[in-house]
């Protein structure tokens, strides 16, 4: 298929959305070998701006990408009519994705020692304190309680589809 | 015989230090920052066990350094009790001021030790 069929196929708005909401950072490179676009995401991926890298050449872009978070960076040729390549690449969003894992877990593990810490606490003063029987039965009483408290958060919180959202 | 105030949201916490400490200290109790300054208003105590993570605008670690930096309450010791388990936590609650920082879960033996020792209780 001819990239002139496929630019007639869609609306210029399905291409500037596209442009826009890419998950991958896009930079576009002219016939004379100079950045004339960079997309939202190129910006966010780099921390360069638009008016940074306009007009660079290719050499002096990969040099500025060297002083940016972007570790890999793929050049696909176009060879269009005024476009002769488009560098694209996906940093932000596979780092933002792990830290919000990073940051669901850590919330994860201090939801569970809340309840631990009871289990732990209860257990180690029935194991080393003196008390009388119905003290000791009320404490077990009460671990089992934490004990149930932390079954349940495990099942809430610990739901790989409830992770993964 | 000194005073040991203990600041957590969760009853069943504030029920293992106090068993584990009853018997070295004078017990109060709060469940929050709220509550903690108005018992503090009461009586300053000596010692306090204090959570970071608890309901309200406030939490453990504003209330330490609001005290730390109060001369008249300066000297209060404050162990943070807390599920915050990270080290950059632990570098930011004894940055604040804390004298010590028990993560949970902790053995409450440990804490009295640590506590009778800091507040030289005589046992």
């Amino acid at each position: 298929m001819a990239d002139n069929t496929l630019n007639d196929a869609l609306p210029p708005v399905v291409l500037q959305a596209l442009w826009q909401r890419s998950l991958f950072g896009i930079a576009a490179i002219n016939n004379e070998g100079h950045v004339i676009a960079v997309n939202p995401t190129f910006e966010r991926c780099t921390g360069l701006d638009q008016a940074a890298v306009m007009g660079l050449t290719e050499d002096d872009f990969n040099l500025a990408l060297l002083s940016t978070p972007v570790r890999k960076c793929n050049r696909v040729d176009v060879g269009v009519e005024g476009l002769s390549a488009l560098y694209y690449m996906r940093v932000r969003s596979s780092s933002s994705s792990q830290n919000t894992m990073a940051v669901k877990l850590a919330g994860i593990a201090e939801a569970l020692r809340e309840p631990l810490a009871s289990i732990y606490g209860f257990s180690e003063l029935l194991l080393t304190q003196d008390y009388d029987e119905e003290t000791r039965i009320d404490l077990t009483s009460t671990l089992l309680d934490q004990v149930e408290v932390m079954s349940n958060l495990i099942n809430e919180q610990l739901d790989v589809r409830k992770i993964n959202q | 015989m000194k005073n040991v105030l203990i600041v957590d949201d969760q009853a069943s916490i504030r029920q293992i230090v106090r068993l584990v400490l009853r018997k070295d200290f004078a017990i109060t109790e709060a469940y929050d920052v709220v509550s903690a300054i108005e018992q503090m208003k009461l009586l300053k105590p000596d010692g306090m066990v204090l959570d970071v993570m608890m309901p309200g605008e406030m939490d453990g670690y504003q209330l330490c350094e609001k005290i730390k930096q109060d001369p008249e309450l300066a000297d209060i010791h404050i162990v943070l009790l807390t599920a915050c388990g990270q080290v950059a936590d632990q570098e930011k609650g004894l940055a604040l001021g804390a004298n010590a920082y028990f993560v949970k879960p902790f053995s409450p033996v440990d804490l009295a030790r640590h506590l009778t020792h800091a507040l030289q209780v005589d046992k």
